[in-house]
């Protein structure tokens, strides 16, 4: 699905219940206006009240885990191995006797941290990339874009897997691994954001406002970025969501491979990958981080999903 | 249309040198050279020693020198010499490709054989158990990890109920039969994601195609539903399904690395992992630009069929 350029989404505001804003209000109150208003539109949607939902919930078990968290994540207790769910060890302990509960937070956490950063990040250099490329046109954008197709001509995970390696020879360790890993997933993401954002500008930069902006006197860059650019912001933030989900999936597969987080660092896709071994006796310890994968990446696609019918009015009649 | 090919295929120069550019930039990329490593095996670091060989493997030439020696190796398909094998990088290779081919292959069919009559149902009664059921099945299936799936799979398929092997590879022209026992986890973890995506769009493609005016023409002509939908929509709905699956397909060979770790399938996913693993790096080289090269002349493939069967998209 992915690969599909998103048509040109426009928001669609002025419908139903959305407040009209005064002449004249500061910026909060404009910004309460905004929220009241997305907070309206997403009720309509199942998908995506549901999906925000499990993204609170996810937020928060993420930000709380400090308080949350029963056990050291990484305190080894050889008489306690692979032990089922307990009042002591909620969802067990695992081959090294660690709690399953606390290192599937910590995971949590450390997993959705990453994932915001390097989407963030994607974001940061995909989009002024793929807007000033389609803005400028020409031999620019021609170099740019095949740049972006080169870069996309990786399949699979193979591209994150050679930074990865190189992040290993390099023997980084601790945050510089994981600033690495940041940015092959970010990189990774930039052509897809640069593609989408420049064929948005493409179809933007024919209408009339911004005609009325060169007319007024200003410069290229300007319109670009402070014109064109919010009217563009609607698919980028579904594709982002949806991205969100994927990006997870890769880390967790980058992990599961052996090649993401080293040890003892709790981390979802290792876990379950070191739990492999155990499957025929302690089938839960599988089990859990599978589920709390699932369930992230599930969150985001709802979210997405709702989002996009919310975004895309053509859809809403369905 | 010939000149719309030609213009295709000039547009992936550029491409595949970003692709050349980043594959031989990684071996580059990494700390000391093979130098290095030779250095390290003899134990002895006598500087003319390292002359002799920095001329012999070309390290006294400057970088774009040595690229466009290594680019000239690659086009004749020489990448060199295995590390750990010492066999020829190319025979590596090719010995993985055959197989990553065949569970890629099925892995598409199957999905395509769930995906599309599902998708179908599902858009035209839409808004019922069916499509409810539909649509959630196939949200689920793009959110579970594959390689989670194939755990539970071989838990419950081999472990459990012993009706399948866990892993391994028989190559279907040596005993068709036994390969089949082999290939069904294999591919149906590689079918189940692609399915949800595939059921995804070709729902949605029904449903653009079932709001057209066309479909009330046929209608009101007095069509039945069944004729208008086989006849008609269906058919226009699937030009985006097959060209997606297309690019899947293409992208599939480079993305089962994980899946064929977990099942032991000796494809050419699983040899650059190992070969990662084994810090074979002429192989990783050599596998992923071989992957790259193989997407680039894929979608090619598929955006010139596209062009073929739907004439009225411009050719630019």
């Amino acid at each position: 699905m992915s690969e599909l350029e998103a048509p040109n989404l426009v928001v669609a505001g002025g419908s139903g219940g959305s407040r009209v804003l005064p002449a004249s209000v500061g910026p909060m109150a404009r910004l309460a206006t905004a929220l009241s208003n997305a907070w309206y539109e997403l009720r309509k949607s199942r998908t995506a009240s549901i999906g925000l939902v499990m993204l609170v919930l996810l937020f928060s078990a993420c930000a709380a885990t400090p308080w949350i968290a029963t056990q050291n994540p990484i305190k080894q207790n050889y008489r306690e191995r692979l032990q089922p769910p307990s009042e002591q060890h909620l969802l067990g302990t695992d081959r090294l006797g660690r709690d399953i509960y606390s290192r599937l937070l910590w995971g949590g956490r450390r997993l959705v941290t990453i994932a915001l950063v390097a989407v963030a990040f994607g974001l940061a250099i995909g989009v002024p990339y793929g807007v000033l490329s389609g803005y400028y046109g020409g031999r620019v954008d021609t170099v740019a874009m095949r740049f972006v197709d080169g870069l996309l001509a990786f399949p699979g995970l193979l591209l994150y897997l050679l930074i990865v390696t190189l992040a290993r020879e390099w023997k980084a360790e601790g945050v510089f691994n994981d600033l690495i890993l940041i940015f092959a997933l970010g990189f990774a993401f930039m052509p897809e954001v640069a593609r989408l954002s420049r064929g948005s500008v493409l179809a933007e930069k024919q209408k009339e406002y911004v005609e009325a902006s060169r007319a007024i006197g200003d410069g290229s860059l300007s319109i670009a970025l402070r014109q064109i650019l919010p009217n563009i912001i609607s698919p980028l933030i579904v594709n982002a969501t949806v991205r969100l989900g994927y990006v997870i999936l890769i880390i967790a597969a980058l992990s599961f491979l052996g090649l993401g987080t080293p040890p003892p660092t709790p981390d979802w896709g290792s876990d379950l990958s070191s739990a492999r071994d155990y499957m025929e006796t302690a089938p839960l310890i599988a089990a859990f981080p599978g589920l709390a994968i699932c369930y992230t990446v599930l969150a985001f696609n709802l979210f997405g999903d709702g989002l996009r019918d919310i975004l895309d009015p053509r859809l809403v009649e369905r | 249309m010939l000149a719309y090919i030609i213009r295709r295929i000039a547009q992936l120069v550029p491409v595949l040198l970003v692709l050349t550019i980043v594959v031989f930039g990684f071996v580059e990329l990494l700390p000391g050279n093979i130098i290095d490593t030779l250095i390290g095996t003899e134990g002895i670091d006598d500087p003319e020693v390292r002359k002799i060989l920095e001329k012999e493997y070309g390290f006294d030439q400057p970088i774009y020198v040595r690229y466009v020696k290594w680019l000239y190796r690659a086009v004749q398909g020489e990448f060199g010499i295995s590390l750990v094998t010492r066999r020829p990088v190319s025979l590596e290779l090719l010995t993985g490709i055959p197989a990553t081919v065949y569970l890629a292959l099925v892995g598409i069919t199957l999905s395509m054989l769930i995906a599309v009559p599902l998708g179908t149902i599902a858009a035209v009664r839409r808004n019922t158990a069916v499509d409810y059921t539909a649509q959630v099945t196939s949200l689920a299936g793009i959110s579970i990890p594959e390689f989670w799936f194939a755990i539970l799979c071989v838990l419950l398929f081999s472990l459990y109920l012993g009706w399948l092997p866990s892993s391994g590879y028989i190559s279907p022209f040596d005993d068709f039969w036994g390969s089949l026992k082999f290939l069904i986890l294999p591919a149906a973890a590689v079918g189940f994601r692609q399915a949800a995506f595939t059921t995804r769009l070709t729902r949605s493609s029904m449903l653009d195609e079932m709001s057209k005016e066309y479909v009330d023409t046929a209608r009101s002509l007095g069509l039945s539903e069944r004729k208008v939908i086989f006849k008609y929509t269906l058919r226009n709905a699937m030009i985006p399904t097959i060209t997606i699956s297309g690019l899947q397909l293409a992208n599939l060979l480079g993305g089962t690395v994980v899946l064929e770790s977990i099942f032991a399938w000796p494809g050419i996913g699983r040899a650059i992992f190992e070969a990662i693993l084994q810090r074979d790096y002429p192989l990783v080289q050599a596998g992923v630009l071989v992957l790259g090269v193989i997407v680039v002349v894929m979608n090619l493939l598929v955006d010139l069929t596209y062009s073929y069967l739907n004439p009225r998209v411009k050719l630019r």
